[in-house]
């Protein structure tokens, strides 16, 4: 071919497609539909920039064949999620878990003279989620809560998401959802940033965790509340029952899972009890 | 109902009442050779109810398809005798109760809303499980509360006592009216609607739309007792009770899982974000039963 009828950019080709496609889902359970071919494009495209190569196969060969790929494999993950997130993120759903969720298990715990308690927000993003737990925590336990052991872990497949989340810094757009009060309260504002607290950001505990790492998604045990949201929406059926019997043995009995709103675990999961909460939807392991 | 709460109620003089062309309405539905016509015939007695009810029936809420029906005969023809009944209990009882009357600190205007949702949702309910209730389910969600408005009118003070307790402690409003007020809205409610002479399954779904499997109606008494636990967790309750709950867990699950209905099967994150956006519904449903009706109406 003539080289000036080459395209400036490569193109990817429909078997490149489901290659691609498929070892994306394979690794991580994302899933890219045949309509989706365009965005999985032009999101690879920054990747064979970055390794410079000349095209799509190129690049599959490299992911599959090359014993450097694990380092590629974790910038794929970087382009091919979305990471779109805010503080008090779906506002009945915080306020069930304030309002309801929280004072239940501490009740609980109390009775029993534990005084602990497991969060998990599985698919953290830039940390917005976590944080807000950590500041309903603060919130709800008040001064009691030096007297109690309190993990919130916070995981995520993009390493530059939690990179993100560990700066702790926010815009003013992040906090849009953000209570005046809280905003006060729990963040310093500098330089049009917003920095979150130390007596929150400490609460939590950002790892790398890849959940369709069936191994290691196995050893997260004994969590009272999951926080999931907005992440099944990238799986496909497969691959959320998979899952989502995995979070399912992660809690205890008596705890919950939380989902995006209007996500739904019908067809699903029926291991769970579904709850309403005022204007939002939660799901029990009794 | 202490026997002291029932003599205070039957001495109270301005009880609400259903206008009487309604009662009659509905006396006739019961008799054995009602007829189209005499229906028709006894609901024009009563010009501004037939305008209502001939409105309602070309409503978005009960119409069949596109066409428009032009007198009450028609309109009974078309939605069935039944659901004209519905249509004349609802625009009877919305005219003795009249949402628009509201005093400063009473409930009613989060009453109505939550009443059309509790109605309108029990009649998605009633589709989705294949009840086919003829939608007297509506009826039934519409005045399963009813007797907080009397509550509300003849036992302000305590009945506000009993609002906020309820509240406070985060206990249902039936206890807590039981203890301010030595009654409760159910108990009222069955009371009304008898004295109005309503359908028996009426009276029977008030007193027991929350403990369904004590009623004689147990199904529809189990469809309005979730409708009305859905009506809350989507819309502003009634009572202000800001409750959760687990569905399956309930009384009233059991007891249409006892009776064969399907409801495991049912989609119930798909319905509840369905029925989010009922307040429109709902409003719209108000307005259209209160709105004046325009004389073109009263004619046919
Ligand atoms: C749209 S964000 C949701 C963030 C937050 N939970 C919320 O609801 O606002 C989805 C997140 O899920 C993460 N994610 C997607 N697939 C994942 C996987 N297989 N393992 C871990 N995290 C994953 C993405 O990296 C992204 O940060
Ligand atoms: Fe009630
Ligand atoms: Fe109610």
């Amino acid at each position: 071919m003539d080289d000036k009828l080459r395209p400036a950019y490569p193109v990817m080709k429909d078997e490149t497609f489901i290659l691609l496609r498929d070892f994306i889902y394979e690794h991580s359970g994302i899933y890219f539909a045949d309509t989706k071919k365009g965005q999985l494009e032009a999101r690879l495209m920054m990747r064979l920039r970055a390794s410079n190569l000349p095209d799509y196969d190129k690049y599959y060969y490299m992911l599959k064949y090359d014993p450097q790929a694990a380092r590629e494999l974790r910038a794929l993950f970087d382009s091919v999620t979305t990471n779109e997130t805010s503080f008090y993120r779906s506002p009945p759903q915080i306020q069930a878990f304030q309002e309801k969720v929280l004072p239940e298990l501490i009740t609980r715990r109390e009775k029993k003279g534990e005084r602990m308690l497991r969060l998990w927000s599985a698919g953290c993003s830039t940390g917005e989620e976590p944080y807000t737990l950590g500041i309903v925590v603060k919130e709800v336990l008040k001064n009691a809560l030096p007297d109690w052991n309190m993990r919130i872990v916070a995981s995520d497949i993009s390493e530059k998401a939690l990179k993100s989340a560990k700066t702790a810094s926010y815009s003013e757009y992040s906090l849009r959802g953000v209570p005046p009060e809280i905003k006060q309260r729990y963040f310093n504002a500098h330089d049009g940033m917003y920095q979150m607290n130390e007596d929150v950001s400490r609460l939590v505990e950002l790892q790398y965790l890849n959940l369709s790492d069936t191994k290691r998604v196995q050893l997260m045990k004994g969590f009272d509340v999951i926080f999931c949201r907005n992440v099944l929406i990238y799986f496909d059926d497969a691959a959320r029952k998979r899952f989502v019997s995995q979070l399912y043995d992660s809690l205890n009995h008596g705890g919950y899972l939380f989902i995006g709103h209007s996500e739904s675990l019908h067809n699903i999961s029926r291991a769970f009890k579904l709850v309403h909460f005022p204007g939002a939807l939660g799901y029990k392991k009794e | 109902m202490k026997a002291s709460v029932l003599e205070r109620i039957r001495n109270i003089e301005d009880l609400p009442t259903l206008p009487s062309v309604a009662i009659e309405v509905l006396g006739l539905a019961h008799s054995p050779d009602v007829s189209i016509q005499r229906i028709a015939e006894c609901i024009h007695q009563d010009p501004p109810l037939a305008a209502k009810v001939l409105k309602l029936a070309n409503s978005v809420f009960y119409r069949r398809g596109d066409r428009k029906v032009e007198t009450l005969h028609h309109a009974i023809i078309f939605l069935g005798l039944a659901e004209i009944i519905n249509i004349a209990t609802t625009v009877s009882v919305f005219s003795a109760l009249a949402p628009g009357k509201r005093s400063e600190a009473s409930i009613r205007e989060s009453f109505w809303d939550h009443s059309v949702a509790t109605g309108l949702i029990a009649r998605h309910l009633d589709k989705k499980l294949g009840m086919k209730s003829l939608g007297r389910e509506f009826v039934a969600g519409l005045l399963h509360d009813i007797g907080k408005i009397i509550l509300d009118q003849h036992f302000h003070a305590e009945f506000m006592e009993a609002y906020r307790v309820s509240i406070e402690q985060d206990r249902a409003m039936f206890e807590t009216e039981m203890e301010f007020c030595g009654t409760n809205h159910m108990e009222l409610g069955y009371f009304i609607v008898q004295k109005w002479n309503l359908p028996e399954y009426l009276a029977d779904v008030i007193l027991y739309h929350h403990q369904p499997s004590h009623a004689t109606h147990q199904a529809m008494a189990a469809l309005v007792s979730v409708a009305d636990l859905l009506a809350k967790a989507v819309t502003l309750p009634c009572g202000g009770d800001r409750m959760s709950f687990i569905l399956s867990d309930q009384e009233s699950w059991h007891v249409l899982k006892d009776r064969g209905y399907a409801v495991d099967d049912l989609d119930m994150e798909r319905i509840t974000f369905e029925m989010e956006s009922i307040g429109e519904q709902v409003r719209s449903y108000i307005s259209t039963v209160m709105e004046p009706t325009s004389p073109e109406y009263v004619h046919g």
